[in-house]
């Protein structure tokens, strides 16, 4: 078995003539959280977005567990296992919590022609999962997501990805406009899923947060990785900030290059 | 449909809920099922004949045909497209199966089956060009309503068709045959259109399709994320739509014996007036079947009720508009009553 449960290999990204990511390689081991830190536009984004199937490499290859896998839509990522939870766009808002839970994925009960979902066993479902996660629990399943906060939001989408056991839960941001509550119980909830054997991978600014849960820091700039092996149990946070901004006198040639930075 | 699921008592979870009544008030279908039982009484107070069978039966006529296109907009709408298109459908529609009958070129059976297909090749380059194009729906289906129109006009050469040659034909007997029931006289329509209205009701509640109709209007990009083929599901919709919008002109002109190429126009305000007045989200998302259904009865007995006690049918827009804006305007007030207590 390989060591790695997802290995990105020389991948690159285009979009248009800006090259978002060039020449990219890292991996995720078994059961390891990886921070995956960079500036805005630094290509974190662009990078997950491969992995989960919402946009395709220029160039590059895929492997999951060292065998060559080919993504091509969200539906091939979440079939090999991979679980992607956004910001703002995880969940649709109007839609009950058990809704949300099975989309894409409703059970069919019967009959097929007629498409029949088993509300019975979604909704018994939903109440283990939000018992299991905690700080919903006192939240019916059929309430809609609107009527929930950030966090909660996020707890949702956390327990689909542990309901439907994939392996590699990927989380771009998720602790944005969060409380320190909430924050808290979203962390938790990754560490929680690695120790019952997931992977993940977590983007965040707030280095804090981060330094909290991996177990290490990749680091993007520019599209490239400068740093994939930084240990935060060895690493200052001020060590970790200096790789992400580069050099301090940022080379000339390298900001005047820079068709890869934000146009946010 | 967004149903507030029953938790039964000594269920492991301690439910936070909101009040009985605005649970119950919450129903988008609640506002719609008041005012339509409000207007019923009133017309029925004022003018005790409003309720009679026969007038009933008249009402119901072009009730369920205006019905069998505002039950799949109603889908449409959720999945957070419109089709300004389904009027001139309608129109084209009728006269395209005649013209092919009279001319002798198809039996009716085969000038109906044709005519079907065209409706849903309309309906699929509106969703193609909506989902593949990416144009916003508004634009591209007011395209082809005139484009439709324009076929329309230009293959009778803007005059009506004849229609009563199908006297005893089995067909026309299928889908507008008049049954008397009663002191009622009622048509088939009303069989199609109550059976549309369930199947569409399972399909939207019950189905996984129903949970991909609500979720590629309530948040297109996650839906896409879940591996929901969002593109696909509008297109089957806007394909229904036109469809049914076919089937009902043909019915309609069945009934009236009369096939215009400019019928059906301004249809297609009137079947959204009727979605949004039952309860569905102008942004897509969120609606119902049951809540259309009432929509289309509020607004097709406000007519005849308006008609009955001697205001001038055009002023009916007028009220039209106005009960629009009142529903429109409780909808916005329960969604904030709710999230405060949510
Ligand atoms: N759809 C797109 N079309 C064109 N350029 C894009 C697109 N998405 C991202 N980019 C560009 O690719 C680069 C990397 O963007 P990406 O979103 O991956 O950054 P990020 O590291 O996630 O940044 P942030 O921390 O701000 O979220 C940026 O220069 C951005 O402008
Ligand atoms: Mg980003």
């Amino acid at each position: 078995m390989a060591e790695e449960l997802v290995r990105m290999e020389h991948i690159s990204k285009f979009y248009g003539r800006v090259q978002a990511l060039r020449d990219i390689t890292v991996g995720v081991r078994y059961q390891e959280i990886v921070g995956l830190l960079g500036d805005n536009g630094a290509g974190k984004s662009t990078l997950i977005k491969i992995l989960s199937g919402v946009v395709q490499a220029t160039s590059g290859e895929i492997f999951l567990h060292g065998r060559k896998a080919d993504i091509r839509t969200t539906t091939d990522a979440i079939a090999c296992g991979i679980e992607t939870i956004y910001q703002d766009s995880a969940l649709v808002p109007q839609l009950s919590i058990t809704r949300n839970l099975f989309l894409g994925r409703e059970p069919i009960k019967g009959f097929r022609l007629f498409n029949r979902m088993d509300h019975a066993l979604m909704d018994q479902a939903a109440r283990a999962l939000l018992l299991q996660v905690g700080v919903i629990k006192d939240i019916p399943p059929a309430t809609a997501i609107s009527a929930l906060s950030g966090g909660e939001r996020q707890a949702v989408a956390i327990a689909r990805a542990l309901y439907f056991d994939s392996e590699l839960i990927i989380l771009d941001e998720p602790t944005n406009n969060l409380g320190v509550a909430e924050t808290r119980s979203v962390l938790n909830f990754v560490r929680n899923a690695r120790d019952t054997g997931h992977s993940c991978i977590l983007i965040a600014h707030n280095i804090h947060h981060v330094f909290q849960v991996v177990d290490r820091i990749v680091v993007l700039r520019h599209g490239t990785v400068v740093a994939d092996d930084v240990d935060p149990r060895k690493t200052s946070i001020e060590e970790v900030e200096r790789i992400i901004t580069g050099p301090d006198a940022a080379e000339p040639a390298e900001s005047s290059r820079g068709t890869n930075r934000g146009l946010e | 449909m967004l149903k507030l699921v029953k938790v039964e008592a000594g269920s492991p979870l301690p439910v936070r809920r909101p009040s009985r009544l605005l649970r119950l008030l919450a129903r988008p279908e609640v506002g719609p099922l008041i005012l339509l039982v409000l207007e019923l009484s009133a017309f029925g107070t004022i003018r005790p004949l409003y309720l009679s069978p026969f007038n009933i039966s008249n009402v119901l006529d072009f009730t369920v045909e205006l019905g069998l296109i505002a039950l799949p907009t109603t889908l449409l709408m959720i999945a957070g497209e419109f089709d300004l298109s389904v009027g001139s459908v309608f129109g084209f529609s009728a006269v395209l199966m005649w013209t092919l009958f009279n001319s002798g070129a198809t039996s009716l059976g085969l000038a109906f089956v044709i005519t079907l297909a065209v409706a849903g090749g309309i309906g699929l380059i509106n969703g193609w060009f909506v989902t593949q194009v990416k144009v916003s729906s508004f634009l591209v289906t007011l395209g082809t309503l005139l484009v439709v129109r324009g076929a329309a006009l230009y293959l009778t050469q803007g005059f009506p068709q004849r229609t009563w040659s199908a006297a005893g034909s089995r067909l026309a007997a299928v889908l507008a045959g008049e049954i008397h029931i009663g002191r009622f006289h009622i048509y088939m329509s009303l069989f199609w259109f109550i059976a549309a209205a369930i199947v569409l009701h399972y399909v939207l509640a019950e189905t996984k399709t129903g949970n991909w109709i609500q979720a590629a209007g309530g948040n297109p990009s996650s839906a896409l994320a879940r591996g929901v083929n969002v593109g696909r599901t509008k297109m089957v919709l806007f394909v229904l739509t036109a469809m049914m919008a076919a089937a009902s002109g043909i019915i309609s002109s069945i009934r009236t014996s009369a096939a215009n190429p400019n019928s059906g126009t301004g249809y297609e305000l009137e079947v959204i007036a009727m979605v949004v007045i039952g309860g569905t989200a102008l942004t897509g998302g969120r609606g119902t079947i049951i809540g259309t259904v009432l929509g289309i009865f509020i607004l097709r007995s406000m007519h005849s009720g308006l008609v009955m006690i001697g205001v001038p049918g055009l002023a009916y827009e007028i009220f039209v508009g106005a009960i629009i804006l009142a529903m429109v305007a409780l909808q916005a007030w329960l969604d904030r009553r709710q999230q405060a207590e949510g």
